[in-house]
């Protein structure tokens, strides 16, 4: 019942009416502060008095003062300075109709002579311990203000938020300090030769066209297999499956196809494209391994965008008799190739980063290719072996001794860069596009 | 036929041959062939699957069929599957591997992804909201051997300065480095499902007063259940099949590990780095392969789950 520990409105409030209990002070009304008393009950009955004076004056019982404080002191001369946290809190509201309460916040007395009364039975029965340099307060409850229950959920949610907010930074932040550290590192050896020369003297020079051009043409035929493969395959599922079992089990597949580690679809690349099909280690094993790993995605993304087309579209289209068939061509395609366009592009930069499908398949630690000329834009055949940027800076980073630091940033940031900057340039598609769309 | 304005013009006047027609004429003409593609492009996710797993078994088979005992297979510690004398092909301490660095991430990656799946749909909105998936895009984005890399250079070292370990490549390391690529999964799985529980929902709980947390904490939660626990599943699957990161950032010692600080090996890193030096076709190249069908059926399980975990919210909201 008795509320303790509030925030002290005195701070905010200079105009509190102070009422200072000093024992030591004889009579009523000594020494520099104005109202001083010696017990607690002449100050009480000086609150009610007053009171009484103040409704005598005019007629509205408003109750008075907003806030009373009893300080309770030890000599007079402290009373100046210091002003202690209240000790208890105590509220009265006269908009209440009650005719009860007990003086917390929320039941609070009804009028200031009960609150008096209240205060003074629970000093008198001996449920108020004091002591020197604590102090009473006596507060007029704000109507419209929140009550502590509501003060406690505003917190909670500030908290909440707060926490949330924290766990959000915490990834925002490694991935600037990260990418700015990189960029630190590697800005000396960044440069347009190093871009375009080859790997020089053990790799421990040059540049990293070779790796550039391999990944490249990885990426080129990877998803010059995997896009027409996961588009048609996205139009299956959006337009012409039915919800049967079947269908069921495709999704469950699609699904279970881009959980695959990585490391299973090199396995797979290896037992089906370079040993079965006898490819070999080669460009073309190591595009197909990558192709199946990018599928599922491509097949998510196109089922997406396909669905994003509003059913009344083809439903105009099948009313003016034309097939299914030729409703997706004219239709439903176009109008969703900037989703399926984004989804192939997120799979570049996918295939471009990725090291493990490619690393038995088809990648080569070190190659030498044609320097200059035409033939270093078309160095790997089919059946070569490639060098590729991600597997390059593995290289780099596991394999090769004396390679400067620059160079292994170098690759890691070009990586980063190519990475980011397809991705950038979905996302700018994907928002052009859609700023065209029809609906 | 055509729904070029223009060539249905011209067939009132003199029967021109627009190209538009021939595309179109083409086109339609391409039914048939086509309609069959699309179902058998349909069907190849599950002939893609089936072949991974027939593929990968094939070059099993003769290993796990022949003189792999299977309880000394996932029960031993001693991996010498290069010994001349006596090859050993114990996998217990390559699961422990798989298993410390997977559980750690996640204790990193689950409270931090669902936070942010939590802020980014309900208590931010406009340019925070977009700048925060933005780099969610950019953390998802960037390749493993780049997290692989960093995991070396930048966590590694921290690693030594604050814990003054001996070696920066270990269990905590892989993990935090797990842990920012596995967030981007829960984060937007999380956000999907949050996303998914009807406005009607957060409209009944704030016109009954409650406070944006409480309507996460006692609406939305319970309501996301299934999608949330779906996201946690999904990163965890992430977690168990990333390669080269953790290659390059566990330090690579066929050991049990007793501590965050300790080094370790997990289950993919194990098949990167020794295929490539396995003779193929004899034992340890096979059980190479034996791992890989482990981790393709711990894989499939975890996603089925989630996949049937997503479904049944599905199953549960009407609306």
């Amino acid at each position: 019942m008795i509320e303790t520990k509030k925030k002290d409105p005195r701070q905010s409030n200079p105009d509190v009416r102070r009422y200072i209990v000093c024992p030591s002070a004889s009579g009523e009304g000594q020494g520099a502060m104005e109202r001083t008393f010696a017990s607690i009950e002449t100050a009480l009955a000086a609150i009610s008095r007053e009171n009484e004076v103040a409704n005598a004056a005019d007629d509205s019982n408003t109750g008075g003062e907003a806030t009373l404080a009893l300080d309770l002191i030890d000599k007079l001369e402290e009373a100046d300075g210091q002003r202690n946290k209240p000790r208890y809190r105590f509220f009265y509201d006269t908009h209440l109709m009650g005719s009860d309460g007990d003086g917390t916040e929320r039941d609070p007395w009804p009028d200031l002579p009960s609150a008096v009364a209240g205060m003074t039975e629970l000093h008198q029965s001996g449920r108020l311990a004091l002591d020197p340099g604590d102090s009473i307060l006596l507060s007029r409850r704000q109507i419209f203000t929140s009550t502590s229950l509501e003060r406690r959920r505003k917190i909670k949610e500030a908290i909440a938020q707060y926490v949330f907010m924290a766990m959000s930074l915490s990834l925002v932040v490694p991935v600037v300090a990260i990418l700015a550290y990189l960029t630190y590192k590697a800005w000396p050896v960044l440069s347009w030769d190093f871009l375009t020369l080859n790997p020089q003297s053990r790799m421990t020079a040059g540049g990293i066209w070779a790796p550039l051009i391999g990944t490249f043409f990885l990426v080129l035929i990877s998803l010059l297999m995997a896009a027409p493969i996961g588009v048609l395959a996205g139009v299956y599922l959006n337009e012409y499956a039915r919800d049967n079992w079947y269908t069921r089990i495709i999704n469950l597949a699609v699904v279970n196809l881009a959980g695959v580690p990585s490391i299973v679809h090199a396995l797979f690349g290896v037992g089906a494209f370079v040993l079965a099909a006898r490819c070999g280690e080669s460009l073309l094993a190591a595009s197909c391994t990558l192709a199946v790993m990018t599928l599922p995605v491509i097949i998510t993304s196109t089922r997406e965008a396909l669905a994003a087309v509003p059913m009344s579209f083809r439903e105009a289209c099948w009313n003016m008799g034309a097939s299914r068939w030729q409703t997706i061509r004219t239709i439903v395609l176009p109008n969703s190739i900037s989703g399926i366009l984004t989804g192939i592009i997120l799979q570049v930069s996918r295939a471009a980063g990725e090291t493990a499908p490619i690393l038995f398949t088809g990648a080569a630690f070190y190659l030498k290719v044609a320097d200059k000329g035409w033939e270093s834009f078309f160095p790997y055949g089919l059946d070569d072996r490639v060098m590729a940027l991600s597997m390059h800076l593995y290289t780099l980073m596991t394999q090769v001794n004396n390679v400067p630091d620059e160079i292994v940033y170098g690759t890691a940031v070009v990586l980063i860069g190519l990475v980011l900057a397809v991705n950038s340039f979905a996302i700018v598609l994907r928002v052009y596009l859609r700023s065209r769309k029809k609906w | 036929m055509s729904s070029n304005p223009k060539a249905i013009a011209s067939d009132f006047g003199h029967k021109r041959i627009s190209v538009s027609r021939i595309w179109h004429k083409l086109g339609d003409a391409a039914e048939l062939p086509m309609v069959w593609l699309i179902h058998i492009c349909g069907w190849s996710a599950i002939l893609f699957v089936l072949a991974i797993f027939a593929f990968v078994f094939r070059e099993a088979a003769p290993m796990l069929f022949g003189q792999l005992n299977l309880v000394e297979f996932f029960t031993s510690e001693k991996w010498y599957p290069d010994s001349v004398i006596e090859p050993q092909y114990g996998i217990l301490a390559l699961l422990a591997g798989t298993g410390a660095v997977t559980v750690t991430s996640m204790v990193f990656a689950v409270p931090i992804g669902l936070g942010a799946a939590v802020f980014i749909s309900e208590f931010c909105g406009g340019k925070v909201k977009e700048t925060l998936k933005i780099v969610i895009e950019v953390l998802a984005a960037i390749p493993s051997v780049v997290w692989g890399f960093i995991g070396v250079v930048v966590v590694g070292p921290l690693i030594i300065q604050t814990t003054g370990a001996a070696v920066g490549v270990n269990v905590l390391n892989a993990s935090i480095i797990l842990a920012l690529m596995s967030v981007p999964v829960i984060v937007s799985v999380g956000e999907d499902s949050l996303k998914a529980v009807p406005d009607s929902y957060r409209e009944a709980a704030i016109s009954l007063g409650a406070s944006r947390w409480e309507v996460v904490y006692k609406v939305l939660f319970p309501a996301a259940r299934n999608g949330l626990l779906a996201a946690v599943l999904l990163g965890v699957g992430r977690a168990i099949g990333e390669t080269m990161a953790v290659l390059l950032c566990t330090g690579h010692a066929v050991k049990i590990p007793h501590s965050l600080l300790d080094p370790a090996r997990t289950l993919t890193a194990t098949i990167a780095s020794e295929l490539g030096e396995a003779v193929r076709g004899e034992g340890h190249y096979r059980v190479l392969f034996v791992i890989g069908v482990v981790l393709f059926a711990v894989t499939f399980l975890v996603n089925l789950t989630a996949d049937l975990v997503v479904k049944g919210i599905r199953g549960q909201q009407h609306d």
